[in-house]
């Protein structure tokens, strides 16, 4: 399973602004994996090239061994004709009905099940919004913000939870919490925009796989990286 | 709801009326030009009856020729909605159809179906069914990207979805066009009624104006201003039931 970007070059269709000019990197496992810049670098950009999205880019952006990639980004919602947990329900796959019971139990959505997407707060409708693509059949997931307005312990619970349940599969994840990726993530892909040489660094993150708070000069020192490189 | 259509119709028509008075009794207007309130009350006292059962008859046209072009806008918006050549063209179709005035060709229909019924119907519905189909094409086409998102990506969109999603986020949309068009659904019906069928309260007001019988027609407008709030009133209820059934409450929102 292998993200692989050589030269890819990219701008706005009808616009001379380049979001990305023979950028190069790679992701080559399966993972946690993290998306880091400052805004307007092109972290969605990137992710929605990757999701196929956006085209008419030159230079290489492959994937292998990943045949379905889904996109989630923060801003998504839910019909507003059936409640939350009519929806889950609906939309998810024969054979993970156990599955989504046990991300609602995870992600503290049991008790909105009842509820409509419109009457949640923003926090809550980003995990029902992040729960339904769980249960999807996915070999890359992209998740653009999609924990954000999470409180931090709900977010670390979550971050958890997807990492036990999905080891072989690849997640993409866009935040611009430091310590967030720094912590959870296996390679953390720093943007750097489009005037600075390389565009984008790769750093090794902690990859914490439990609430074990113990590496503190580790992961200060992975923090320390992010925020040089970006 | 109800009565505030009615009171905003009868401010309305109050104020004509009271304008025409005006112009009456101060520039001394002999009763044949503009007739005085006696002589409109004994109008009304004469012709309320058959009057009502015009204004129903073009009401019941008016609804009919309405619900079809509501049906036929829906289908062709659905068809319009889709990115194809096809859907390009039906598009392109019915912009350029629009812009012609639909009642010019009123005679035609008359010459070729008659002074019945149909040519009424269809005048009606093809009056109001042109605003109607632009509306429905603009939402229909239009994506509601947040929400469609999901179901694209995991394979789950078909056009039944697709069109629920944005009928439903534009419910209120909708509704604001259907009931706007509802008056033009009347306002075709008493056209081609006054154009050349022999029935409805279009009919009635020729009738009148060959007469020139102003007050007879100050007595059609009215019972026609009072029927079409009501069929309104029921449209705005409807679509209000419809959204009521959906509304989010907002509270407890986090």
């Amino acid at each position: 399973m292998r993200i692989h970007c050589n030269h890819l070059t990219y701008r706005y269709p009808a616009t001379s602004l380049y979001v990305f000019k023979d950028l190069d990197f790679n992701i080559s496992e399966p993972g946690f994996h993290a998306l880091f810049g400052p805004s307007g670098v092109g972290k969605t950009t990137l992710a929605r090239l990757l999701a196929g999205k956006e085209n008419d880019h030159s230079g290489a952006l492959r994937t292998e061994a990943v045949s379905r990639i889904l996109y989630s980004y923060n801003t998504e919602r839910l019909p507003g004709w059936a409640s939350v947990g009519m929806h889950l329900a609906g939309v998810t796959r024969e054979g993970q009905k156990n599955r989504l019971e046990e991300l609602e139990t995870v992600f503290g959505l049991t008790e909105h099940l009842d509820s409509r997407f419109g009457q949640l707060s923003m926090g809550q409708q980003n995990r029902v919004n992040l729960a339904r693509y769980l249960v999807q059949d996915f070999d890359l997931l992209i998740m653009d913000e999609s924990l954000a307005n999470v409180d931090e312990a709900t977010r670390e619970k979550i971050i958890l939870c997807i990492k036990r349940i999905f080891p072989g599969k690849l997640f993409l994840y866009i935040s611009h919490n430091v310590a967030e990726v720094a912590r959870f993530c296996r390679e953390i892909l720093v943007l750097r925009g489009v005037r600075r040489s390389p565009q984008a660094i790769s750093i090794h993150g902690q990859d914490q796989t439990s609430d074990d708070r113990s590496d503190a000069a580790e992961l200060e020192r992975t923090m320390l990286e992010i925020v040089h490189a970006s | 709801m109800l009565h505030k259509r009615l009171y905003q119709f009868l401010i309305v028509y109050l104020i004509g009326l009271s304008v025409l008075l005006g112009f009456k009794y101060g520039l001394s207007l002999s009763d044949y030009v503009i007739p005085g309130v006696p002589m409109i009350w004994k109008a009304a006292e004469g012709a309320s009856g058959r009057y009502v059962a015009d204004t129903l008859n073009t009401l019941g046209v008016a609804v009919v020729g309405h619900m079809i072009s509501i049906f036929l806008a829906t289908v062709v918006g659905i068809l319009g909605r889709r990115r194809s050549w096809a859907g390009s063209m039906i598009r392109a179709a019915a912009y350029n159809i629009q812009a012609y005035p639909i009642v010019a060709v009123a005679p035609i229909i008359f010459i070729l179906l008659g002074d019945g019924p149909v040519s009424r119907l269809l005048i009606a519905a093809m009056i109001c069914y042109f605003p109607l189909l632009l509306s429905f094409m603009g939402i229909f086409s239009e994506p509601v990207k947040d929400i469609e998102h999901f179901f694209n990506a995991t394979g789950r969109m078909n056009w039944r979805l697709q069109v629920k999603i944005r009928a439903f986020e534009n419910m209120r949309k909708l509704t604001t066009v259907i009931v706007g068009s509802a008056t033009m659904a009347m306002v075709g019906t008493i056209v081609a009624e006054f154009i050349a069928a022999a029935n409805g309260i279009g009919y009635s007001i020729r009738i009148a104006l060959y007469q020139s019988d102003l007050a007879k027609i100050l007595v059609a407008l009215f019972y026609i201003g009072i029927f079409t709030s009501l069929y309104l009133f029921c449209l705005e209820w409807a679509g209000f039931r419809i959204e009521k059934r959906f509304e989010t409450p907002k509270e407890g929102r986090g």
